[in-house]
């Protein structure tokens, strides 16, 4: 990643340069191994991305949750249809760091953008399509108050649980609990990782599909604590 | 005791056991939410549901049959319904809808869809046809004979496809995801801390990902598919019965080859585990040499 095209690949997945800066990309494509190699992980990303299905979290809890964190569909449908129609996706390289974590993490109806670290360099700037009444000028912003909104869906979810656990039966509790560790674990070694080599795209990847089974399984949690209400 | 059940709700107390059969019409699904006790269904050739339940304690079984749904389900006089244990012998196109709590499921002869989901007990189903959707929280997943679109899912145990076909959605945190005799035309297999396998077909055109945090990945494929395959891992081994060319590397442990024309796209990740490539069959031979080893 280190010539002057691998910032406009997104670009150029996305259809947006100019004819004349196309025929150069391609040009430069035929005899540039990286920038064709870093445009083939960006295929495959997007193409993961697409292949997301979304997964709703408990009905009854999601709104309060979706409102907290800005997230605008109203319904699992509409949320199905925003990450998979929605999916239009610009990447600032030289990082695929964002765009690997922040796609992998479009879920229940909400678009959430994570980075690797609160110390992470700026990262990838990835536009799927912020709320509409969240002001969110530029890819830059969204992404900078994306990591936060994770944070806090996380964070209502551990809530729920805590706050609903006497209502569960204390082995179900103790199960949650040993296999969100397990998650926590696997998250703390995939961001060491990805502190240690920040543009590996799998590495990145794996640091959202994990972060994305933390989701899950809160949701999961809060969802059995409903259904015990 | 026999009861034939006019359309309308019978609420039912549980003095002694029941034994009741209600006749159903093509369409209709089966409805079934138990808080405790085993769930255990069979199919039989009569468009009627026989239910049989084995009362743990005070209580009512629940039995309402609406256009469209037959539906059993428990209930406590105050506070969660007592353990009641329920076989049901169902038509096998009926469409079964399954929920339970401290709940065992098992499904026999199945062919219709299946949505079986458990918190603290095992799922085992044999057949299903469409969407058929298995999941436990505490418990095992075991799914055989199934043709669709599968989703089979645990928390916190392993998770088993055996000789199902169709597309195919594993999940599991804690467990080990094993898919063996069974024909994906797309496959997804997560965990985070487990083994994952699968001995099927690869086609072509489809899509297989393969991916978990701190476990081994074996996947069987001749050398003879059509595939292009990814291969990446943190801290990890891969290995491999044939040899392999690979076609791209990059930095850390990550590459790319292609078998044949590679109209498969294959994608294996494992953090911290081996991911290794066997000649289909062997992974089985394997398994039984390592449990005779131990």
């Amino acid at each position: 990643m280190s010539d002057v095209w691998t910032d406009r690949l997104s670009e150029y997945l996305d259809d947006e340069l100019p004819p004349r800066e196309r025929a150069e990309l391609e040009s430069h494509l035929t005899g540039c191994a990286e920038c064709s190699a870093t445009l083939a992980e960006l295929r495959r990303v997007v193409a993961r991305a697409h292949a997301l299905e979304s997964t709703g979290p408990a009905g009854d809890l999601w709104p309060g949750i979706a409102a907290r964190i800005g997230a605008t569909p109203t319904s699992r449908t509409e949320g199905r249809r925003s990450a998979g129609a929605q999916g239009r996706f610009t990447f600032s390289l030289p990082q695929l760091l964002a765009a690997g974590i922040a796609l992998m993490v479009l879920s229940g109806g909400s678009v959430w953008l994570l980075h690797a670290g609160s110390a992470a360099t700026p990262v990838a700037s990835v536009s799927p399509q912020p709320p509409a009444d969240s002001g969110l000028g530029t890819p830059v912003s969204w992404q900078r108050r994306a990591a936060p909104r994770y944070d806090a869906a996380v964070a209502d979810l551990e809530r729920v649980l805590a706050e609903g656990r006497g209502r569960l039966d204390t082995t179900t509790v103790r199960v949650l609990e040993q296999n969100l560790r397990v998650i926590d674990q696997a998250i703390e070694q995939a961001r060491r990782a990805v502190a240690a080599d920040s543009a590996n795209a799998y590495l990145n990847s794996h640091l959202a599909e994990t972060m994305r089974q933390k989701l899950d399984l809160l949701r999961q949690a809060a969802s059995l604590v409903s259904a015990a209400s | 005791m026999l009861f034939a059940l006019v359309p309308a709700l019978a609420a039912l107390t549980l003095i002694q056991q029941i034994d009741s059969t209600v006749p159903v019409e093509k369409g209709q699904r089966l409805e079934v939410d138990l808080f405790a006790g085993d769930v255990d269904v069979k199919t039989w050739a009569k468009n009627a549901v026989r239910v049989v339940a084995d009362p743990g304690g005070p209580g009512r079984v629940e039995i309402e049959r609406s256009a469209t749904a037959l539906s059993v389900r428990t209930t406590g006089r105050r506070g969660p319904p007592s353990s009641t244990d329920i076989t049901l012998t169902v038509p096998a196109w009926m469409a079964l809808d399954i929920s339970g709590v401290n709940t065992d499921i098992t499904i026999a002869g199945a062919r219709g869809s299946i949505s079986a989901e458990t918190v603290q007990g095992d799922v085992t189903a044999e057949g299903g046809e469409g969407l058929v959707s298995v999941k436990s929280v505490q418990g095992g997943v075991s799914l055989t004979g199934a043709k669709g679109r599968i989703d089979a899912n645990s928390v916190n145990a392993d998770v088993e496809v055996h000789r199902s076909s169709g597309e195919i959605s594993t999940e599991t945190v804690n467990g080990s995801i094993e898919l063996v005799g069974t024909d994906a035309t797309t496959l997804t297999a997560t965990s985070v801390n487990g083994d994952l396998s699968y001995d099927g077909p690869v086609h072509a055109g489809g899509r297989y990902s393969l991916s978990t945090h701190n476990g081994d990945i074996t996947l069987a494929m001749d050398e003879k598919t059509s595939a292009a395959v990814s291969v990446s891992t943190f801290n990890g081994e891969f290995e491999s019965d044939f040899p392999v060319t690979l076609t791209e590397t990059r930095k850390g442990k990550r590459f790319n080859f292609t078998l044949g024309s590679g109209s498969a796209q294959v994608t294996l990740e494992s953090f911290q585990g081996t991911i290794s490539l066997v000649r289909p069959g062997s992974q089985h031979h394997r398994d039984r040499d390592h449990d005779d080893d131990e």
